[in-house]
């Protein structure tokens, strides 16, 4: 799994489950998912009504920018008053559910992207902007271009102490994610691991996009509100360059989808190169226990004691 | 988002299954089993042997995205890997090992129990460690060693906010007060703890597990799936899998008050005999027979000889034995909450006739002591009582999740300051949570 999903396995799973068993049931499970999102799945009423509710730290932020329409396309007719405690919910009766199936299986896939989909509004709004943009510069020459600067930062303040920034412009797209290290070791697994994004652009896939990273705020959103610079380098920023070719309609869901992930699947892989270690380490020791076994004298099965008087006795 | 909202993850890693969700929920988020399908060949089990070690982290890989040729150059061996039922199929193919990491309740293979948790948190669970509380449970006498590899690898590899590992037997009685049978919220009885690999009759006063006195039987799930599929061979069903085996133990059996009796009855009434139709996928179906091993295997617990001639002792006069060789004080108070947990011990019937013999051996007991004392002492008995109840499937892990909710829950965990502040020694001792002080 070098990857993470974009959808919530679990909730996939539960409504792939009820669509298609004859027997209701009631459900009731509250389901966390990265980023401090929690879902509520239940069926408060009957058992074949079930309420999807949705809780996100930065739901005011993603309506500023345009999530309202985003979810209305998304969600349409099954949108209810949102469950007391969550940002948004979703109705799903049983009973009048589509009748074909790839369309169930459709509704299932959109349900539990929720999370992808509210995220995705400053994204696609971004993506937009830029479009028009882009469109107006053509009728310019290079030279007398409108600059750039003037258009919004978008800040999604989506962790507590984490932001994501989107700049668009007329030939690009910034995304800047702001992230913390509780942990010296991660910061280095963190600056090593960024590293490989920068040298694989330069070394083999020369489309990917432009990646850089810095402790300091980035110049396009110093002096935002929240953006302070400590000095103290625990809060690292990743800004990630979208040109042209990245913004393209038709690979547009899936770029927003993918970028969306990234600071989960940063994190992840900070984890998992830890757990690689790890086991290197264990690999070690383990090593160097055999060779003291081979070091061991004729006579090792003997007991021995401690200047302490305690026994012990090597482990194999 | 601070770890102190979010609701504590609850892992209860079994020897067969792993049962992973959130506390609060009355039921585990996940369940599958605790098997990892690795690269190359199952590391661990034989002679020692280390598993095979990946060749570089896949970070090194630029792992972004699909565009596969940079990985397949550079490697990423340590994040190809599988977990739960993935992991079966996974090893149906080839190129995939299988491998258990924990046996006999026991972590035995940390690289791969450490992936395993990893995959389990980041893709199935779907949370960032560092925002959550953990609970993890542990078998009883487990080593402390083993205790702080557990830590190590939740604090250093994950930055788990904070961490509580829970003995499963005290979980399995915090689940029990679910039941209206139980009054007091005690964390006093003896627990009956039968999943997969392993069964065992654990005494606990108090929050505090007896050591000296807990047995373990060698007679669980696996061995009766195994029966029961040694039955269907011997019949020559159509389908003698082992799964097809394990479908029909869990569907099928349940327990009786007396072989003899029950033989009799399958010869009066035909409908006892059942039919199980096998979907063996590509649109074949075969039905197998279903017949004595509906009763029969549930019984290798009060009749192990039936399967067997290296154990012979029946589970109750083990559980009896546990009870006697308690100090004294608790006895009373053992008997009276016997209370079961896991997957094994769901069979219809099955608390009623171990409520049933252990009573028969104590009342025996009573009376022979009453014989040596002459006629006049009386005594007013003992209650023996069983629990059974709806929680007992996961019972561990509900009572982790009922434990987890509670607000002290966080006071109870190491978290990962005090970790790096003191080592993973600080997880030797944990305070009890739901005893006697908490109000859980
Ligand atoms: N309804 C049932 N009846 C009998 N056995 C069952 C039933 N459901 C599950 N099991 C068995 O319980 C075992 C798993 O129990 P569990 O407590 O999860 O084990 P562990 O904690 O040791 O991994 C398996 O052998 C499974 O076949
Ligand atoms: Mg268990």
């Amino acid at each position: 799994m070098l990857l993470l999903e974009y959808h919530n396995l679990l909730i996939h799973q539960i409504l792939t489950e009820r669509f298609n068993s004859p027997t209701p049931a009631s459900i009731d499970q509250v389901i966390p998912d990265f980023d401090g999102v929690i879902y509520h799945i239940s069926t408060p009423d009957v058992k074949t009504k079930i309420l999807v509710s949705l809780s996100i730290k930065c739901y005011n932020d993603l309506i500023r920018y345009g999530a309202q329409e985003v979810l209305q396309r998304e969600y349409g007719s099954y949108i209810v008053e949102p469950e007391s405690g969550y940002d948004f919910s979703l109705l799903l009766d049983l009973e009048a559910l589509p009748e074909d199936q790839e369309q169930k299986d459709d509704l299932i896939r959109r349900v539990s992207l929720l999370k992808r989909n509210a995220m995705a509004a400053p994204f696609e709004r971004a993506f937009d902007t830029h479009y028009t943009l882009s469109a107006e510069s053509s009728k310019f020459t290079s030279e007398s271009a409108p600059s750039s600067s003037d258009t919004e930062v978008m800040a999604i303040q989506y962790r507590d102490e984490e932001a994501i920034y989107i700049k668009p412009s007329h030939d690009r797209v910034t995304v800047i994610f702001s992230t913390v290290f509780r942990e010296e070791t991660d910061r280095v697994f963190g600056k090593v691991f960024l590293q490989e994004f920068v040298d694989a652009r330069r070394r083999a896939i020369q489309n990917a996009p432009q990646v850089l990273y810095r402790t300091d705020p980035p110049l396009e959103i110093r002096g935002l509100k929240g953006v302070v610079d400590t000095g103290a380098g625990d809060v690292g920023y990743v800004t990630f360059v979208l040109f042209p070719r990245h913004l393209k309609p038709d690979r547009r869901d899936e770029v927003i989808s993918h970028i969306q992930t990234f600071r989960d699947y940063f994190h992840y892989h900070i984890k998992a190169a830890k757990a690689y270690m790890h086991s290197r380490m264990r690999k070690r020791v383990s090593d160097f226990q055999k060779y003291l076994n081979r070091a061991k004298p004729e006579n090792a099965d003997r007991e021995r004691k401690t200047a302490s008087g305690r026994s012990f006795r090597a482990q194999n | 988002m601070s770890a102190s909202q979010t609701p504590a993850v609850v892992m209860d890693n079994g020897t067969g299954y792993s049962k992973l969700g959130f506390a609060g929920n009355d039921a585990p988020s996940w369940v599958f089993p605790t098997a990892i399908a690795t690269k190359a060949a199952a590391g661990g089990g034989s002679g020692g042997g280390r598993p095979a070690v990946a060749q570089k982290p896949s970070f090194l890989t630029g792992g972004a995205g699909p565009s596969g040729h940079l990985s397949s150059k550079r490697g990423t061996e340590d994040l190809d890997f599988f977990i739960g039922d993935e992991a079966l199929n996974a090893a149906k193919g080839p190129g995939y090992g299988i491998d258990y990491p924990i046996r006999h309740g026991q972590i035995e293979n940390w690289d791969h129990m450490e992936r395993f948790w990893q995959s389990s948190i980041f893709k199935y669970l779907r949370v960032e460690p560092e925002d959550h509380y953990f609970l993890l449970t542990e078998p009883p006498l487990n080593p402390p060693e083993s205790r702080e590899s557990t830590a190590e690898i939740m604090f250093e590899s994950f930055n788990c906010a904070g961490l509580y590992i829970a003995v499963q037997a005290v979980l399995a009685l915090a689940a029990s007060w679910t039941s209206s049978k139980v009054q007091d919220r005690s964390l006093t009885g003896t627990v009956i703890d039968s999943g997969d690999g392993v069964t065992h009759v654990i005494p606990v006063a108090e929050g505090y597990v007896i050591g000296s006195s807990i047995r373990s039987i060698p007679i669980a799930g696996r061995d009766i799936t195994y029966f029961v599929q040694s039955l269907l061979r011997d019949r020559g069903e159509p389908d003698s899998s082992l799964k097809t085996a394990e479908s029909i133990k869990e569907e099928f059996c349940y327990v009786c008050p007396d072989i003899v009796k029950e033989f009799s009855k399958y010869d009066r009434e035909p409908d006892k005999f059942q039919k199980y139709v096998v979907d063996q996928g590509a649109g074949r179906k075969v039905t197998v027979d279903v017949g004595y091993e509906r009763f029969l295997a549930p019984e290798i617990f009060f009749n192990p000889e039936i399967n067997s001639s290296d154990f012979l002792t029946p589970l109750p006069e083990v559980v009896d034995g546990v009870i006697q060789s308690s100090p004294i004080d608790v006895r009373k108070g053992l008997y009276k909450n016997i209370v079961l947990s896991g997957g094994s011990t769901l069979y219809k019937d099955f608390g009623r006739r171990l409520q049933r013999d252990i009573r028969h051996l104590v009342d025996a007991r009573i009376r022979l002591s009453e014989q040596r004392a002459g006629t006049s002492v009386r005594s007013s008995g003992l209650e023996v009582s069983v629990i059974t109840h709806k929680r007992q499937r996961y019972g561990p892990w509900f009572g982790g999740s009922l434990l987890g909710q509670t607000p002290e829950f966080r006071s109870y965990c190491h978290t990962k300051q005090e970790y790096d502040e003191i080592g993973p020694s600080i997880v030797r001792r944990f305070a009890l949570l739901g005893g006697p002080g908490g109000n859980a």
